[in-house]
């Protein structure tokens, strides 16, 4: 079982060999980075490469981690029992009736192989990332209302993204292989494009780079990452429009998200000028 | 510690030094990771140098900071190429070893003479320098660990590693797969040795657990109760959940020469902080509060307090600082000694009202407790201490302040 890019999406040779590695080791993947580095999207690709279904958890900071792998509807199992079941073919002895799996106790239940992505887990509470990283590498957890375990059939591929707002907890390092992508380098970066816009001009492409990473290195609040790009290329093409430097730069508002940015680019900041209050 | 050639002889597992090698650099390796490498070799996915040091960095390094601290300890054992810790372009390079060391082999080679050395620019030799090291990283000879310049390399030592590593003839991946001469992660670098992890733990106990949003979570024990009385007609009932509703205002004094030998421990703090805190607010001030404390580092980015002051009253409040300076600066009319924070009211005012909005403040102090009555600016840090709870800035002292910031108010 061996991972390859597709033809949408660019692969980094680095990141091929180490996804490689962690599905082979069976590790859960750590994968952080800026937003628009392409973290999400490596599980689509590799289920899609890997012809697997899958799981994903979004993760939100309320979550309890439980709810990942199961809730129990108590509502409906309490509405039945008062009204009945009739023919839904529910039957309120049955637990199991009124289970409805999470995505990990989804993945858990499958007969073939998934890939379980859990999406943004700095988001959650560290206590929460300590509970999921248990139930992810005993790769079992306990349905607490009937004391039973529920053991993967066949152990999934794990791929946790975080945008490192906030530092994971040792322990969950530890227990995760770790990767962090780097920023695209303009090499690569001419190898995304090329991959979204191969009809792309290269003068179009060359200049557009170059104001990308100007604007990268400018120290906004929101530098612009890959999606902002992308999204701007095709402006560009859409409209025809010729980029020159400058002031003058077509759809600003694409690139830049923040109101203090744009401001900022049109050279009516609002912040407060460094040591502009000393002279 | 056990002695790593020592172990090495004995046991006869490859590369076995190049992981003490790690662990003395500073990086937390466990027998686990070990283990992990090892199972790793044996499944055949290090069959080149690139791959051995992917597979190398995923099982012994968890933080982006460590990627470039690894990079250069890999170049090092496997390939015999010192690199400096600094990133190309950064003047610090003159002050390494590794700069002192290419200088002196270059001499030794005849590459540079004594004239030289007045004639180039600096410029122009640190631009040598980085283009021998580029020369070295990319070249995939040489190195005395990897292809076998007789006993020095480990590799072969055992029969371990004969199937899953390749020394001589192509590997398929080779040409695709740069995993040298791009020091990708050096700006990532934090060269900090401190380890925190019981700073997170104790600071983890700070919570403020509050029942809100709307009731959506059902509340089985009084939804029975209540459908019991009901005589079994179903009765729901629905509570908030509850969530931790912690926000928390750090204050830290980074002005002055008196804060800079607690320069370490308050990064770590803040660090720690950031990592256990979702909502914090960090702001920097000189020596005490003023009108203005700033949301940068640098000072540059003024906020005013009493803007801070509208924060709802039950947030906890960190100030971290040596509460040492010159009296008047507490107690006068524009007594700031910087001249941007003058402020016609005297910083006690300021440090009043923040006391009267937010019940939940502490003031940490790095300085040990048993010099507080006797260091230079005692008087400002016993008033200070006598307006605000304060703590000192250590293990204890955080526990302490955690408690007392969990305190309910009142």
């Amino acid at each position: 079982m061996e991972f390859h890019g597709s033809d949408r999406y660019y692969l980094d040779p680095q990141l091929k060999a180490i996804v490689n590695m962690a599905i082979a080791m069976e590790k859960p993947l750590l994968i952080t980075g800026e937003p628009g580095t392409g973290k999400t999207q490596l599980a689509f690709e590799i289920a899609r490469s890997l012809d697997l279904d899958l799981e994903i958890l979004r993760a939100k900071s309320t979550i309890k981690g439980e709810e990942a792998c199961y809730v129990q509807d108590t509502v409906l199992r309490l509405n039945d029992a008062r009204f009945g079941s009739a023919e839904t073919g529910r039957d309120v002895q049955n637990f199991f009736d009124y289970v409805i799996w999470g995505p990990i106790g989804r993945a858990f239940r499958a007969p073939l192989r998934r890939v379980l992505l859990l999406d943004e887990i700095d988001k959650t509470e560290t206590d929460v990332q300590d509970n999921l990283l248990d139930v992810l590498e005993d790769k079992q957890f306990v349905i607490r209302e009937v004391n039973q375990v529920i053991q993967a059939q066949i152990a999934p591929i794990i791929l946790i993204t975080s945008n490192a707002k906030r530092e994971l907890s040792d322990p969950f390092l530890r227990r995760c292989f770790c990767h962090h992508i780097a920023f695209p380098t303009p090499e690569d970066m001419r190898h995304i494009v090329g991959l979204h816009f191969p009809e792309i001009k290269p003068q179009l492409l060359e200049a557009g780079l170059e104001i990308f990473y100007e604007l990268r290195d400018a120290g906004y609040e929101k530098p612009p990452a890959t999606s902002e790009l992308l999204n701007w290329f095709e402006a560009l093409m859409r409209s025809n429009q010729e980029v020159k430097g400058g002031k003058h730069l077509p759809f600003p508002g694409v690139l830049l998200k923040r109101a203090n940015d744009l401001l900022e680019h049109h050279g009516l900041s609002k912040k407060p000028k460094p040591y502009a209050s000393r002279y | 510690m056990v002695q790593p050639e020592a172990v090495k002889e004995d046991v006869g597992l490859p590369f076995l030094d190049f992981f003490f090698q790690l662990r003395d650099e500073g990086l937390e390796i466990g027998l686990r990771d070990l283990l992990d490498f090892y199972q790793g070799l044996e499944k055949g996915l290090a069959n080149d140098l690139n791959h051995l040091f992917l597979l190398g960095r995923l099982c012994f390094v968890r933080k982006v900071g460590n990627y470039d601290l690894y990079y250069r300890t890999f170049q090092r054992y496997f390939r015999g190429i010192h690199l400096p810790p600094v990133a190309e372009g950064d003047p610090r390079l003159l002050q390494t070893k590794a700069f002192a060391e290419w200088l002196s082999e270059a001499f030794a080679r005849g590459e540079l003479s004594q004239g030289d050395i007045w004639r180039l620019s600096r410029d122009e030799l640190i631009r040598r320098f980085w283009e021998t090291v580029k020369e070295q990283s990319e070249a995939h000879h040489g190195g005395n660990r990897w292809v076998g310049t007789g006993g020095s390399s480990s590799f072969g030592h055992s029969g371990f590693a004969q199937e899953g590593i390749r020394v001589n003839g192509p590997s398929r991946s080779r040409s695709a797969l740069h995993v040298f001469g791009d020091r990708r992660y050096v700006d990532y670098d934090s060269s900090q040795g401190l380890t925190g992890e019981n700073m997170r733990q104790v600071l983890g106990q700070l919570r403020h657990m509050k029942r809100t949003g709307l009731a959506t979570m059902l509340d089985m024990q009084a939804t029975i109760d209540k459908t019991a009385r009901n005589g079994g007609e179903i009765e729901l009932v629905l509570t908030p959940e509850q969530r931790d509703r912690l926000r928390l205002l750090v204050f830290f004094d980074n002005g002055g020469s008196s804060m800079l030998p607690f320069v370490a421990i308050t990064q770590l703090l803040f660090s720690k902080i950031r990592s256990s805190f979702r909502d914090y607010s960090a702001y920097y001030f000189h020596n005490t509060l003023f009108k203005n404390v700033y949301s940068d580092a640098q000072r540059r980015a003024p906020v005013p307090l009493a803007k801070i002051l509208q924060q709802p009253s039950d947030t906890r409040v960190f100030v971290v600082g040596d509460a040492c300076m010159a009296p008047e600066e507490l107690v006068s009319p524009y007594g700031a000694q910087a001249w941007e924070d003058s402020d016609p009211e005297p910083s006690r005012c300021w440090l009043e009202r923040l006391k009267a909005r937010f019940q939940h403040m502490v003031w940490l102090n790095p300085i040990p407790q048993d010099q507080w009555n006797r260091v230079h600016g005692s008087w400002t840090l016993r008033e200070i201490a006598s307006l605000v709870h304060m703590e000192v800035l250590s293990l204890g002292g955080i526990q302490r302040a955690v408690d007392y910031l969990s305190q309910p108010a009142g």
